[in-house]
């Protein structure tokens, strides 16, 4: 079975190939010596920067220019995905009656007096804390916070 | 910096099997021609392009590569699948004497022709310039245990569709 497929192999190996059309030399070397001698200025000129830019992202996306299609689809597909959820948000808040004067008026009052009430007690608590820590004692009385 | 007397070298020593790679590749002998003359050009554009490399066939083979991709891409696919379709596939092989190996000559080019395109460029690389595996996956980007059961594929296939031929010629020496 190997030797079959090693001849096999030799076989194919010993087709020459088939040579390049002798006329084609010239054309092709003279095609080639034009464009040594047309001067690169002009093409780096005006468009360097984006055709360098251009080699550069083709060098990089190149391998596998699938993958990155297919990342970059991804990508705007969440972008889409994130922009359509936030957009309802304000149409739903618009959409949404204003409260009645009265309402909010009352709201207010509500929390004015919450304030008042969260802020005295607030201030009621530490200045307590404050007096028990800082009420000045002789050392000898000090003691018995140790010893309860 | 290249001096004109070498891109005259380089198409001497590499022009033939590049010609021969490209048509293997593209199928189709003008796209072959173009992409031969995009090379030679590339190279005396770019002449940088060869300092340090070592191995000049096999640098220019992975050129030739690039820009057959590039320019299959490029090109429209659906007139080229009505070429591909329509038309014989062009001989990679010289032309025999010996109408029997003329015969094997001209299916070898067809059964190339219907390989996947990884596998027909590997077996091109491993039987007609010789490569390694190790030299081969470096030109391909791939490993070399991917270029060796790529080979090892088309060999198959290859062996299968022309073991009649092939027997009834070996027999008949």
């Amino acid at each position: 079975m190997n030797e079959e497929i090693e001849s096999f192999e030799k076989r194919l190996k010993r087709m020459p190939l088939r040579q390049v059309p002798a006329e084609w030399r010239e054309e092709i070397l003279s095609a080639a010596a034009k464009a040594h001698s047309v001067p690169r200025a002009a093409a780096v000129s005006g468009n360097s920067f984006l055709s360098g830019l251009n080699r550069r992202l083709a060098a990089i996306l190149w391998p596998h220019p699938v993958a990155w299609g297919a990342l970059a689809a991804i990508w705007i597909l969440i972008f889409a995905m994130n922009f359509s959820v936030r957009d309802k948000t304000p149409v739903v808040a618009e959409q949404s009656n204003v409260p009645p004067p009265e309402m909010v008026a009352e709201l207010q009052a509500q929390r004015r007096l919450y304030a008042e009430l969260i802020g005295s007690s607030q201030n009621d608590s530490s200045d307590v804390d404050r007096q028990k820590r800082f009420v000045p004692r002789p050392r000898s009385e000090r003691t018995w916070l140790l010893t309860a | 910096m290249q001096r004109p007397g070498d891109i005259e070298r380089l198409y001497d020593e590499h022009a033939s099997s590049l010609f021969a790679f490209l048509l293997n590749f593209t199928r189709n002998e003008s796209d072959a021609r173009d992409l031969l003359q995009e090379i030679f050009v590339k190279i005396s554009r770019e002449p940088q392009l060869l300092e340090n490399v070592q191995n000049e066939r096999a640098y220019l083979i992975r050129l030739a590569r690039n820009l057959a991709i590039d320019y299959m891409r490029r090109r429209d696919a659906r007139e080229r699948a009505k070429e591909n379709v329509a038309a014989e596939p062009p001989a990679i092989f010289a032309l025999a004497g010996d109408p029997d190996e003329e015969l094997f000559r001209r299916e070898l080019t067809l059964a190339l022709k219907d390989l996947p395109e990884e596998q027909g460029t590997v077996a091109y690389l491993k039987l007609w310039e010789g490569l390694t595996f190790e030299e081969i996956a470096e030109i391909l980007e791939i490993s070399p245990n991917t270029a060796a059961s790529r080979y090892r594929y088309a060999i198959d296939k290859l062996r299968e569709r022309l073991r009649p031929l092939y027997k009834e010629i070996t027999n008949t020496r």
